[in-house]
């Protein structure tokens, strides 16, 4: 296929994970928030600079008469001027769909092209002020629905391959993210208060849409070592970062049309080298210090592969 | 001014009257359902009848929500075009109207006829002036006009064209003067748009309005992709077996964007840029995560002038270095052909009938219309004094731009066309003001008359084939003939009628 078509269709998927991932997380820092409130004295401080720090943005610019709450939700979900935000995330997607149209189902270009006329909604947006819910669920929605279709719809080729690359690279990056900033904000405060840690551990959980599965599997209160356990090594569960990373790892031997154990290109060689490292995890790194230093090994292969990826297949 | 009478008036309390159908306005222009029938009433005409009756019992409420689904499913399938204005490209939701537009089978069948003759005649003569240049000595069209015409390829006088095909795809654009009569306004030869409208406004009104089927039998337009791609690999090389075909589009910022990537996906094929082509030896290649892939035919939605710029405008940054060498080595073939423009220059056209009876020794089945060349000096005299009746045209500028339309023109307007046709008379034609036809379009909650025009599109390859339908559109401010997209035109579904209709009720 097209360079450029697998390049497109790359960056369509990856953005709309983005997307989605933000949608999420700021719907769970906005109820983490309310609950927060009835035990601690600047919950806005925390939860909402935490998420900001993990996205590296600066506190946006607080208008006139505007909660300065308010203003992280408006600058993070609608505001054009942030790059980052849920509907510049979902624009670029849809730029790069509409520049491949043709090479997506015509069901995939039509629940993206819904999502982004409801997304648009001036009255949805104006609810943003109250309660972001509404949005980010349409948000959520309008995703998955649109993997829903690409699933069903595109024969799985090289190019649907390449929308699985977009959307797991992101999602494993984003879960390293989520678990590396909740250490560093541990490792800043004294604090254990354990009600206030299951709630900040359930946040995490949340994040990654993992709650009710994570109870499924341990059926006990949210502990720490456990939540890092789940989310980084599970083999089955769709957020955890082994999952993500064993989806890469096939769709790449897709694409490439290497055996796996042919590993004599460098982006083969980085994804499998992490993958094995997660699958034969040292049981140490989970419960003592060496979490924190793991992740940001992890995260700068993630961001390895990624550079690979567009040297290797985007040779514009 | 003919005097405008309502349509309830004039048909005297025939059954449609009131609802949709209120004050329907018959003016001077032929009017597509409604016209004088047996006894001098107004009537339905026989083939919109069953349409007329429905739509009489079809409520304003009722419409409004059937055109308010039209335009949801528009902007939900990401139909439409772009306008500039300023800065940013805005989307405009593709406009149709959910009153088909109706043309019989035998109408149809002279239309057919006359578009055929036309495509064969005009691909004749551009082998010819590309040539011999035959048509040129015997003096039926003036060689100046050829010769010195801005879109006529000297590069290419003496290049060799596949299957000897210059243009293979043709919208031509047909206007109805008042008696009816099928004309032709202009044959757009070049990279014609409009054929993915044609096909979509097909799809959603099925969608939005499935009943008014029921009455008629029409004939599918679903084939257009097909046939196009049928003749894309009939001239590919003659040497490839499964040939690659590719569309070439300017990209997503150009406002046929949403058909190019229509028509590749309806065919298969790749939407290319030009960043996605280099030519290595003479010969195309596409850039592939496999690395370098041949391509064998090009269906090129990007003029002549930024196809190559190596050999035709330096600073186009959207064609592809080379490209027209390989295509005149024969490795590559090109649809449409470079340098076609010349045979929809204005300056020419008056000369299409000629051409006809020229090269197919045939009389025109479709006429143009009546044109006037102010560089015949009996002709000048007569447009100058006739500036405020007649629309005069650039011969060298599409899309409805350079031209004066004289009954709505100002007297200032008037004078600045009268020292530009003194200066320079080879530069203009002009033609009488024809009321386009009009036909019952949703406007402001009820159906009035809109004028309209039809373009059917023509395919040249092993034969010629023309899809039946095309696209209809209309200009939507009362009055007004410009029924250009971007000046805020609209369009309706067009149906052909199969052969076994027979909609006056005369049925076995």
């Amino acid at each position: 296929m097209l360079s450029r078509v697998a390049d497109a269709l790359f960056w369509m998927s990856r953005y709309l994970e983005r997307a989605d991932h933000l949608a999420r997380a700021v719907d769970v820092t906005f109820q983490i928030d309310l609950d927060l409130h009835g035990v601690l004295a600047n919950p806005v401080e925390l939860e909402w600079n935490a998420l900001l720090s993990l996205l590296r943005q600066s506190p946006p610019q607080v208008r006139e008469g505007e909660h300065a709450v308010a203003a992280v939700q408006r600058w993070l979900l609608l505001d054009g001027a942030n790059p980052g935000s849920v509907m510049s995330c979902l624009k670029r997607s849809r730029n790069n769909a509409r520049s491949i149209r043709g090479s997506i189902s015509p069901a995939m270009w039509r629940e993206l092209n819904k999502l982004h006329w409801r997304l648009s909604d001036t009255a949805l947006q104006a609810g943003v002020a109250e309660s972001p819910h509404d949005f980010c669920e349409e948000t959520q929605m309008g995703v998955l629905l649109f993997h829903g279709v690409c699933e069903a719809t595109l024969t799985h080729d090289e190019g649907w391959h390449f929308i699985q690359l977009g959307r797991y690279l992101e999602r494993a990056e984003k879960v390293l993210r989520i678990l590396d900033s909740r250490f560093g904000l541990l490792e800043r405060s004294e604090s254990a208060d354990l009600p206030i840690s299951n709630l900040q551990w359930g946040a995490v959980l949340r994040n990654c849409a993992a709650y009710e599965s994570y109870q499924r599997l341990y059926i006990s209160r949210v502990e720490p070592e456990r939540v890092v356990e789940f989310l980084l090594v599970n083999p089955d569960f769709p957020h955890s970062v082994r999952f993500c990373l064993s989806r890469i790892m096939q769709s790449l031997t897709e694409i490439s049309g290497r055996l796996p154990d042919r590993c004599d290109d460098e982006m083969v060689r980085t994804v499998g080298r992490l993958l094995n490292d997660l699958i034969y995890l040292d049981g140490g790194v989970l419960d003592g210090a060496g979490v924190h230093p793991f992740l940001g090994n992890a995260l700068a292969r993630c961001a390895r592969i990624g550079h690979l990826l567009q040297q290797q297949y985007a040779l514009h | 001014m003919a005097p405008h009478s309502t349509f309830a008036e004039r048909a005297a309390g025939a059954t449609v009257s009131g609802g949709l159908f209120a004050d329907y306005e018959l003016g001077a222009a032929y009017d597509e359902m409604f016209g004088p029938q047996a006894g001098a009433k107004v009537m339905p005409r026989p083939h919109y009848q069953p349409l007329a009756e429905r739509l009489r019992q079809t409520s304003p409420e009722d419409f409004r929500r059937r055109k308010a689904m039209t335009d949801l499913s528009m902007r939900q399938d990401g139909v439409g075009f772009t306008v500039y204005r300023a800065e940013e490209g805005i989307e405009r939701v593709w406009p149709m109207d959910p009153v088909p537009r109706i043309i019989p089978a035998a109408e149809w069948r002279q239309i057919e006829a006359g578009l055929t003759q036309r495509i064969n005649a005009i691909n004749l003569f551009l082998w010819d002036v590309y040539h011999e240049q035959h048509i040129l000595r015997d003096g039926v069209v003036p060689a100046r006009l050829v010769l010195q015409g801005s879109s006529f390829r000297r590069e290419f006088v003496g290049a060799n064209v596949p299957r000897r095909i210059y243009i293979h795809v043709c919208g031509t654009d047909l206007i109805r003067a008042a008696d009816g009569e099928y004309l032709v306004l202009e044959d757009n030869a070049r990279t014609p748009s409009g054929v993915s409208y044609m096909l979509q406004n097909r799809q959603v009104l099925k969608r939005v309005f499935p009943s008014l089927f029921n009455d008629y039998d029409v004939l599918p337009n679903d084939d257009y992709p097909a046939a196009l791609l049928d003749v894309l690999q009939y001239i590919a090389p003659e040497s490839v077996p499964h040939p690659t075909v590719v569309l070439l589009s300017p990209g997503m910022y150009n406002s046929a964007y949403f058909e190019h990537s229509f028509l590749a996906q309806r065919m298969g094929i790749e939407l290319v840029e030009g960043r996605d082509l280099f030519v290595d030896g003479n010969r195309v290649f596409m850039r592939t995560t496999r690395g370098r892939q041949r391509v064998d035919v090009i269906y090129r939605r990007i003029d002549d002038d930024f196809l190559d710029p190596l050999t035709f405008r330096a600073d186009s940054a959207l064609g592809v270095p080379g490209l027209v060498n390989a295509y005149r080595a024969g490795t590559v073939a090109l649809a449409n052909s470079i340098g076609t423009g010349i045979a929809d220059d204005k300056g020419i056209y008056p000369f299409v009938p000629d051409m006809i009876r020229y090269y197919l020794k045939q009389e025109p089945l479709l006429n143009n219309v009546e044109t006037f060349r102010p560089e015949i000096p009996a002709q000048l005299s007569h447009v100058l004094e006739n500036l405020e009746k007649l629309v005069v045209k650039r011969v060298n500028e599409s899309g409805g731009y350079g031209m004066l339309v004289g009954p709505a023109s100002t007297k200032a307007q008037r004078e600045e066309f009268r020292a530009a046709i003194l200066a320079n008379p080879r530069d203009f034609i002009a033609q009488p003001t024809i009321q386009l036809s009009t036909h019952p379009t949703f406007v402001d909650g009820r159906l009035e008359g809109r004028h309209l025009d039809l373009r059917p599109f023509v395919l040249c390859g092993e034969k010629v084939t023309i899809t039946p339908g095309g696209l209809t559109r209309v200009a939507l401010p009362k009055g007004s003939l410009v029924v250009n997209s971007s000046q805020g035109g609209g369009s309706k579904d067009t149906w052909i009628l199969a052969d076994r209709t027979s909609p006056s009720g005369n049925g076995t």
